[in-house]
């Protein structure tokens, strides 16, 4: 008896999700239909924008997440609530696309409006709060990685979003799409990768030497504080330089604008995490510990391999954690400098003014965040062998 | 056997251990004893080289610690510190396994050993072997500690204030375990710790150290009824004394002849445990026997007083 009262009492993350809910279906518009790419578009409320099925089966999911999220404590059926959400709009706004546009009309233009975007960040709300809850072991949350990026592809695949202003964007660019993504991609994963390479070494000598220690971190901390943009501007003079004197330069691509100096400043950025991280993670390990690993004989390079660095892993990975998901944010601006990635599509949107087109490269930006910090996570879990238990 | 020879170390203009020598036999317990900051863990880890000499030396059964490479030297000496250094990403078996797998021991050689470590310590292995350190209790893991540095049979053990951080009942019962261990594998132990109660239990004899300087090393009835100044005997405690000294005596070295009513005590029993007894019973004396149970004599309050006198 106690128990089902305290399972049906109000919960606050929940009420909120809730109100959300409520405002999404009745306040605000569904989707925005256009005449055409650029016009101002005119929003349409759920009821219009859905056949009578469509719209009854996305307010009853609607209608029943918000009631779990409101009354229901346990997680799994919170996750189920959230699950049944995106999977009823989701694939409605796809639908939506081709019943709001008029037939044959090769112009027109549906876009997720408001009222989508609320519903969707509400389901994303509660089954982020039920994942949060149900305490979920690494490799579960790397299964449903997997399973959320299956669904979406399943959803793309299929066609059911072909009719969207996004998808239309897409379709038109299909080729520099991938183009860009792989150069996304390069820019983000190599820049972390080259920062991984000169920062766990640089963070290894910064342990054993305090002087270095304080100019290495003092030094990284301004670099830090150096806008984006200023700091392409610095590398310019340098790496043209470089493009007009050195020829193996010049020939591997090197200029003063383009990816070279967006590689660079995104290296240079992703460094203090990296380094500071390595820093802290072996400064953490315990004195008595490697007092203990020196009193038994062990050598500096087995303390270092087989004691110190398992022990700072998981905050050495943490460090690459921020770097990657910093870089991933962060290499859109390279477009900015003829540095190409995804931010070409968001600049290229912002100059036509269609917001498709740059959430045609905000979207993947964010997914790729999420996935990478979702996936660091899980291995930083799953490096803390002899950690305290979780529970 | 280890000899310690005019050990000094100095850090800039202030000496924390100051011309110390002495020598400990083989299979013998040294406790050496001092207020904190006596410079006890420095002397302590000048004998594995933890700390550089900055004058004197110290002999391993003969040879110059110096004539060893640093981490072949370690890997001869068992180390155990306060807080025991227990590695946390390491099961205890792995932990136990340190030095056999640095020296490079079979496979097969290292899990027997680990095994009989475990079962000397009372640590079944099936239930212990794959823990980790978080999840064992502090004199569990104070085990463990002993055990890694027992693990390639080192002649020597070194021990920091090893029981530093275990309750009082705990305390006793890991000193009895300790000695118990120590007789059976004649290990020489050199242990470092500021209390006296245990210092007078483990040890054959004691250092008394007070700022660097070795004030004397003897055993701890000569501690007691000779002290070298007044240092050692303030440390030594004077209302402690007498019990110290009985203490220190076995029940049979005040054995008399002839019978006594009441429930016997053990020969092995000490002269401080069998008055207790006489006092707490209320009676003058009391029977003796001797482990398998025969009677042996009497013990009598008068002929255990005439033990604790500082002049016989
Ligand atoms: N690396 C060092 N540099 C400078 N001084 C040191 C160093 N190590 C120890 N000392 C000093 O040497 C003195 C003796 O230290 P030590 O650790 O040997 O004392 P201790 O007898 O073990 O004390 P405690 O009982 O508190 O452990 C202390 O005053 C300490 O400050
Ligand atoms: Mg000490």
């Amino acid at each position: 008896m106690a128990s089902l009262r305290a399972s049906l009492s109000l919960d606050r993350v929940g009420a909120v999700i809730a109100v959300l809910i409520g405002v999404a279906l009745t306040a605000a518009p569904f989707v925005t239909y256009r005449a055409n790419r650029i016009v101002a578009g005119e929003g349409r409320m759920l009821a219009d924008a859905l056949p009578p099925a469509g719209v009854a089966a996305v307010v009853l999911a609607a209608i029943a997440a918000a009631a779990c999220a409101a009354l229901i404590r346990r997680p799994a059926i919170r996750l189920a609530a959230a699950a049944l959400g995106l999977c009823a709009v989701f694939p409605a706004v796809g639908v939506s696309a081709g019943f709001v546009a008029p037939a044959g009309n090769g112009f027109a233009r549906v876009s997720p409006a408001l009222g989508f975007w609320l519903l969707a960040l509400a389901f994303a709300l509660l089954a982020a709060d039920a994942l949060m809850r149900l305490r979920l072991g690494p490799w579960v949350r790397l299964a449903a990685l997997a399973a959320a990026g299956a669904a979406i592809a399943l959803l793309l695949l299929s066609g059911a979003w072909a009719d969207l202003s996004l998808m239309k964007e897409y379709a038109g660019r299909a080729e520099s799409f991938w183009r860009e993504a792989r150069q996304h991609l390069w820019l983000a994963l190599g820049s972390t990768g080259v920062a991984c390479l000169v920062g766990l070494p640089l963070g290894m000598l910064g342990h054993r030497i305090r002087r270095l220690r304080t100019a290495l971190l003092q030094v990284l901390n301004i670099v830090q504080t150096i806008p984006s943009i200023a700091l392409f501007g610095i590398l310019i003079a340098p790496l043209g330089y470089l493009a007009a004197h050195v020829p193996l330069a010049a020939a591997l691509g090197i200029r003063g604008i383009g990816a070279a100096p967006a590689f660079v400043a995104l290296f240079l950025y992703s460094l203090l995490p990296v380094v500071a991280n390595t820093i802290t993670g072996l400064g953490q390990v315990p004195a008595a510990v490697t007092d203990a690993a020196r009193g038994m004989g062990m050598s500096a390079r087995q303390r270092l391999v087989e004691v110190e660095l398992p022990l700072a892993l998981p905050v050495i990975l943490a460090g690459i954690r921020i770097a990657l998901v910093q870089n991933l944010g962060m290499a859109t601006i390279a477009a900015l400098i003829g540095g190409g990635g995804f931010g070409t599509f968001v600049f290229q949107g912002i100059g036509q003014t269609a917001i498709d087109l740059v959430l045609l490269g905000a979207i993947p930006t964010v997914a790729l965040s999420f996935a990478a910090a979702i996936l660091l996570d899980a291995l930083i879990d799953l490096t803390q062998r002899g950690a305290h238990d979780r529970d | 056997m280890i000899e310690i020879e005019r050990l000094t170390k100095r850090y800039g203009a202030t000496t924390v251990v100051d011309d110390v020598s002495f020598r400990v036999e083989e299979g013998a317990i040294a406790v050496v004893v001092g207020t904190s900051g006596a410079g006890k863990s420095t002397l302590l880890r000048m004998i594995n080289r933890l700390v550089a000499p900055s004058a004197g030396r110290v002999l391993v059964d003969g040879e110059d610690t110096m004539a060893i490479p640093e981490d072949a030297l370690r890997h001869r000496i068992g180390y155990v510190i306060q807080g025991y250094g227990l590695f946390p990403h390491r099961t205890v078996a792995e932990n136990i396994a340190t030095v056999p797998r640095l020296l490079g021991w079979e496979k097969r050689r290292i899990a027997a050993r680990v095994e009989e470590l475990l079962d000397l310590f009372q640590l079944d292995p099936g239930e212990f072997a794959q823990k980790f350190p978080h999840q064992l209790s502090g004199g569990q893991q104070q085990r463990v500690g002993v055990a890694r540095a027992l693990a390639a049979k080192p002649a020597l053990l070194l021990m920091d204030e090893p029981f530093g951080a275990l309750d009082p009942v705990i305390r006793s019962r890991a000193q009895d375990d300790l000695l118990a261990i120590q007789r059976r594998l004649r290990t020489t132990v050199v242990l470092v710790t500021h209390d006296m109660n245990e210092a007078f239990h483990l040890g054959d004899r004691i250092a008394v150290m007070d700022r660097g300087r070795l004030l004397q090393y003897a055993s701890p009835g000569e501690l007691l009824l000779r002290p070298a100044e007044a240092f050692v005997e303030q440390l030594v405690g004077t209302a402690e004394r007498p019990f110290r000294l009985l203490s220190l005596t076995k029940v049979g070295e005040a054995l008399e002849p002839g019978h006594a009513e009441g429930e016997p005590i053990l020969l092995s029993a000490t002269l401080r445990d069998a008055l207790s007894q006489l006092v707490w019973l209320g009676r003058e004396a009391l029977p003796v026997v001797d482990a398998a149970g025969a009677p042996a004599g009497r013990i009598s309050i008068a002929q255990i007083l005439r033990h604790g006198r500082a002049l016989p």
